[in-house]
């Protein structure tokens, strides 16, 4: 009797722990919005909905990276070079294909990191992390030297007038915003590849044990190299996605993203060991930390202490993580 | 006699062997002898010195890490937080012995939870420390109120800007923090279990190394250093700028692991430290001595850490394969 009791607390408490996310997330939507009505409001629903943007494709991208096992550093200096490219190309051969081969370049991108962390053999977290900073650096510097360093304001600087760059950044079809129906549509896409088809199984399989992944079958370096690819892509779309909403382009436009993105994606529920996770919980980290700054800003939160409280529930996040999965 | 400055002369090939790093540094003092710049003068040394210092300390306390196989990402922010409590104390009217000391044992405090979170905790020590480094970062973001903070004691400055013999004392410091590392690593049993431990944790912990304390320790020792590092760069401007910090960190161990401490742990040590972090800076000096604009620099240090790394991991790659 006893016995079965405890049995059932525990697994209610380990239902708690499994969603916590949602579980802080409904706390603080209810508290945001009995101390501060303003919250529940059309207009502060619209502001959250575009801050969505960029981070959450670039945290899409970077779950399927984590769930294999990796981490991607190189983010910040890929947006900036995608964006820079995408926006010199405009004028010169109009603005969908610039899109594109701004789409290509990302995945470009990220293929040359695969490549390079599987031909170097770098088959732990700690070396791609290195690996993928001095990535970083070097796409940074590539597009300030291709920029100069200038920024660029697509409002006014193109002849061409950008239809889809302005419904991206501002347009509404419906009760959403354009980019969120984007957004939707890449997570059901991916959530539909990750848990049917066998190239999504395999991610997780060499995120779970990358040796007993090769020994039974599964291609482990192209599915690392296929995962920073698909990392890049989404990369490049988060990137579209920004520099649309921003309109002002610096060369230091993506900076802090991949910290946040990493975040959305452990505090959502993905291990950061590998081979547990899934988009839709992607979902919930994204949703947390955009409402978390939302809601610290509705509060009165000095921005600071916002910082300090984000570091706060990253640390506490990861350590939770590890202490779920490392002895589960 | 003989036979011992045979053996001292094999030993010194050996090392050259594995320091790849030190083949470059004597390729850009060659290379530097042709280009008509002022690098070849005393002035220009004694800035490349004190630039070097502070690194080199915090390197100094990442290869203890690096050595038991971690890496601690949050030595930039913590170098940051302690510069700004040491002058934030200094300015309220402390002691400024005591408030030097405080400043340090804030670093040594960040070291004890990092400590706690990857060894008692078993959390990975690379992302919870990048944690931490966030968390911290938003400290001392908040202490100052993302102002750059001054001392107004004018003997604060002269801690890291006062010449000692000739020798600049940030300089000294370097000299002595390195000295002291090494001695450590060398003759004491802590040193000795950490290398084994980086080898080998399962075999150190069986042959009955307390490895909690151990790893812990060093954790403690590198949050440590990064304050000192922070105190003395903080002297040396004069300010305690809140986002200095953001680059060093993965610069730091990247230069640990340039100098040879790999990520495999269990091999390195001081002077290796000090050869890869001096590397990084000598090549951004004669960069910008040469007159290469930053932007290429960048370019040029990233594909730098790039190879660097790479080649690690594949010499890792290579061994195990060997095995």
């Amino acid at each position: 009797m006893t016995k079965q009791l405890t049995q059932e607390r525990s697994k209610f408490v380990d239902f708690l722990l499994e969603y916590l996310v949602l579980f802080v997330i409904v706390g603080l939507v209810i508290v945001t919005a009995i101390v501060e009505p303003a919250f529940l409001s059309q207009r502060n629903f619209t502001n959250l909905m575009r801050q969505f943007g960029a981070l959450s494709f670039v945290a899409l991208g970077m779950t399927f990276i984590i769930m294999g096992g990796f981490i991607d550093l190189s983010v910040p200096g890929m947006i900036s070079i995608i964006a820079m490219v995408t926006l010199s190309l405009v004028d010169i051969i109009g603005e969908i294909p610039a899109m594109m081969i701004g789409l290509l370049l990302g995945t470009m991108l990220g293929t040359l990191n695969g490549s390079l962390l599987v031909n170097v053999g770098a088959n732990t977290q700690a070396k791609a992390l290195f690996i993928t900073f001095g990535m970083s650096q070097i796409y940074r510097a590539l597009a300030l030297i291709l920029t100069g360093g200038f920024s660029m304001n697509w409002g006014t600087l193109f002849a061409h007038p950008m239809p889809v760059t302005r419904a991206l950044g501002s347009g509404m079809w419906g009760p959403l915003s354009i980019s969120f129906w984007l957004f939707i549509f890449f997570l059901v896409v991916l959530y539909i590849f990750q848990s049917k088809t066998f190239l999504g199984r395999a991610i997780t399989y060499t995120g779970g044990n990358l040796t007993a992944a090769e020994l039974g079958g599964i291609p482990t370096k192209r599915i690392v190299i296929f995962i920073y690819a698909l990392g890049g892509f989404m990369v490049a779309v988060g990137s579209i996605v920004l520099f649309s909403r921003v309109s002002v382009t610096v060369p230091a436009i993506g900076d802090f993203f991949e910290r946040d993105a990493i975040m959305a994606v452990v505090i959502g529920g993905t291990s950061l060991l590998g081979g547990k996770g899934s988009v839709i919980r992607t979902f919930m980290g994204v949703a947390l930390v955009i409402l978390m700054s939302n809601c610290m800003n509705l509060l009165g939160v000095q921005t600071h202490v916002q910082e300090v409280v984000r570091g706060i529930i990253l640390v506490l996040a990861i350590w939770l993580d590890h202490r779920r999965h490392a002895r589960g | 006699m003989n036979l011992n400055v045979q053996a001292l002369g094999a030993q010194a090939l050996n090392i050259l062997n594995k320091q790849k790093a030190v083949v470059a540094i004597a390729i850009i003092f060659i290379v530097m002898i042709f280009p008509d710049t002022n690098f070849y003068t005393a002035g220009n040394f004694s800035n490349l010195l004190e630039a070097v210092s502070t690194n080199a300390i915090i390197a100094f306390g990442v290869t203890l890490a690096v050595i038991c196989k971690g890496c601690d990402l949050s030595v930039g922010s913590v170098m940051v937080m302690a510069g700004i409590i040491a002058i934030m104390l200094l300015n309220s009217g402390m002691n400024m012995a005591l408030a030097i000391i405080l400043a340090i044992l804030s670093g040594s405090v960040v070291g004890f939870i990092n400590g706690f979170l990857i060894v008692h905790q078993k959390s990975e020590a690379f992302i919870i420390t990048l944690g931490m480094g966030m968390l911290v970062q938003g400290i001392a973001l908040l202490l100052s109120n993302a102002r750059h903070v001054s001392a107004s004691d004018p003997n604060f400055q002269r801690i890291a800007n006062d010449n000692w013999f000739g020798i600049p004392n940030i300089a000294a410091f370097m000299i002595v923090f390195g000295v002291l590392v090494f001695l450590l690593l060398r003759f004491t049993s802590f040193g000795r279990n950490l290398y084994a431990l980086g080898g080998d944790y399962e075999v150190a912990e069986h042959s009955g190394i307390n490895v909690l304390r151990t790893k812990w320790l060093a954790f403690v020792l590198t949050g440590t250093f990064a304050a000192v590092a922070g105190v003395l760069a903080a002297s040396r401007f004069n300010t305690g700028i809140p986002i200095a910090g953001v680059d060093i960190p993965l610069m730091v161990n990247c230069g640990v692991v340039i100098g040879g401490t790999s990520f495999a742990g269990g091999v390195g040590g001081v002077p290796q430290s000090f050869i890869g972090i001096f590397v990084i800076f000598l090549l951004r000096n004669a960069m910008s001595m040469i007159g290469i604009h930053p932007n290429v620099q960048m370019l040029v240090l990233g594909i730098m850490i790039v190879a660097i790394i790479s080649l690690d991991c594949f010499a890792i790659k290579r061994k195990k394969e060997a095995v």
